[in-house]
């Protein structure tokens, strides 16, 4: 008989066989696709402008600092308006992957309890959700830093390996949130108090360069630090960002998302109990 | 096959109430056994019915056969690919009209889009909702929400099939549609197991029946002869609410 043989045995703390594991989650990524878009779309049920609030979101915000660096401020320094709204574009994917996946598992109950499936999947749709919101802020730059005069250059294609280390930063803290949630359920409470201080000790409101060197050494610690710096870099002042930014940003988004996966794989066996 | 698990007494365990608990030598977690010394094997062509009351292990067994919980003792083999219907429209979210609910608990039954795309008519009919398919599932009633997800799960095409109380569906007529689409599944080469309560079903959808009672296997055989050792255990006798979906 050709028929595919499962065999469940105790749980031990370990990883499951990581090749099934990725053939079950790549067999299920239309799942994922349709599970983003059905969550994406129920945030916004209900409302006059529906899937429009995907742009409208961003075009505020950045009106809001346009008020506030341009209005009140009285400043004309069109760099450090770029730097503010771009900076908290890039911001929001990471803080919404952590919002998405904090209760992901959680949330996720009914589904965990009645099919065996792959639970990464339950974070990485959270992930997903966060990169589909942060698509139309991208667009929304693009005109505003057009509008602003801002430069162009080739170094302008470092955004792509900066973007792809904010998505592997942003999934890796979905999968270990979730995961941590389940056993301790104040993490979700706790999580606006971290990412307003992460919000805080980045480089949004102002620029790496303003920040003593002293300070800087203690930068290493925040994940978010260099990677915003050579966003702004790339972004505003459409130039190359530092090698030391690069490396810094993904030596954190590589050991978040290992350490992540690794806490969340081999403890998914257990989350069925523990809901 | 065994199946014991600590398990949070607090619904929702949380800082404030193990920092209340310092020093009391309260304790957070329970030890549940929940499944004991089950051995049980189940061939293709078996219709396999499992009885007991409630708290008797019988979901916690569909969930370690189909690999949802690990078991704690023992071990399981699983020839085929199992389909689950331990709860209905699992996956569905009701902001969602129920077309894109089909789509949603399809894939979320583990099929591949091109087949529910062929298979879309036929769950629009089954579930007879007609127009409403269009509709947001916020609209439905408890009745037409559970024809549409009975009518998604239904359609997938498993080796092996296990239905837990997912038969008492919408009104009389949409039952018996139910219990006719399982008995349509019962093939030579598919396995299905099937937990009820409503013994006259059991006794007319399976060729087996094993019955549990706090977690352990009490009984396995002719569903007839099982299903009377049952009622003279639990002193119901052949009343109808012992027979029907209630």
């Amino acid at each position: 008989m050709s028929a595919p043989v499962s065999i469940y045995e105790p749980f031990r703390a370990g990883l499951p066989p990581l090749g099934s594991y990725l053939r079950s989650l790549q067999a299920r990524r239309s799942f994922i696709a349709e599970f983003s878009r059905s969550e994406l779309r129920e945030q916004n049920y209900g409302s006059v402008f529906g899937q429009l609030w995907l742009v409208l979101n961003p075009l505020l915000l950045s009106g809001v600092y346009f008020l506030l660096i341009y209005i009140i401020g009285g400043h004309s320094d069109s760099t450090r308006y770029g730097h503010l709204t771009a900076s908290l574009f890039l911001f929001y994917l990471i803080s919404n992957s952590l919002s998405g996946g904090v209760k992901s598992i959680t949330a996720g109950q009914r589904l965990i309890l009645n099919t065996a499936f792959p639970r990464v999947m339950l974070p990485i749709s959270a992930a997903v959700v966060a990169l589909f919101k942060f698509v139309p802020t991208l667009l929304v730059f693009f005109v505003m830093r057009t509008a602003l005069g801002l430069p162009y250059s080739w170094q302008m294609f470092w955004a792509i390996p900066v973007i792809l280390i904010a998505l592997l930063m942003g999934l890796g803290m979905a999968i270990l949130i979730s995961c941590i949630n389940v056993y301790f359920r104040d993490i979700a409470s706790f999580l606006p108090y971290m990412t307003r201080s992460l919000l805080y000790l980045s480089p949004i409101l102002y620029q790496a360069s303003d920040v003593s060197e002293k300070i800087k050494t203690l930068e290493v610690v925040n994940p978010l630090f260099y990677l915003l710096d050579a966003w702004s870099q790339v972004m505003v002042y459409a130039q190359a960002p530092d090698l030391y930014s690069i490396a810094h940003a993904f030596i954190w988004a590589l050991s978040i998302f290992l350490i992540g996966a690794y806490f969340f794989l081999s403890r998914e066996r257990d989350f069925a109990v523990r809901l | 096959m065994g199946l014991t698990y600590t398990t949070s007494i607090d619904k929702r365990p949380t800082l404030k109430a193990r920092l209340k608990a310092l020093g009391r030598g309260k304790k957070h977690t329970r030890v549940v056994r929940a499944l004991n010394e089950i051995n049980l094997d189940v061939n293709y062509g078996t219709v396999l019915g499992v009885i007991g009351s409630n708290g008797a292990g019988k979901s916690s067994l569909m969930r370690v056969i189909s690999g949802i919980v690990p078991p704690s003792q023992g071990r399981i083999e699983v020839y085929g690919s199992v389909s689950t219907l331990l709860a209905l429209g699992v996956g569905f979210n009701p902001s969602m009209t129920g077309r894109a609910n089909v789509y949603l608990g399809g894939l979320a039954a583990g099929m591949s889009r091109a087949e529910i795309d062929e298979q879309f008519d036929a769950i629009a009919d089954f579930s007879e909702l007609g127009d409403a398919i269009d509709a947001p599932m916020r609209t439905y009633s408890s009745g037409m929400y559970a024809r549409l997800a009975f009518s998604v799960a239904a359609t997938v095409q498993p080796d092996i099939l296990i239905v837990d109380e997912a038969l008492s569906t919408g009104d009389a007529h949409f039952k018996e549609k139910s219990l006719n689409r399982i008995k349509e599944l019962r093939t030579a080469d598919r396995a299905l197991i099937l937990v009820s309560h409503a013994m006259a079903t059991i006794e007319d959808v399976c060729n087996e029946v094993a019955w549990l009672h706090k977690g352990k296997l009490m009984a396995r055989g002719n569903p007839t002869e099982v299903i009377q050792q049952y009622r003279e255990f639990i002193q119901v006798g052949k009343s109808a609410a012992a027979n029907e979906d209630v």
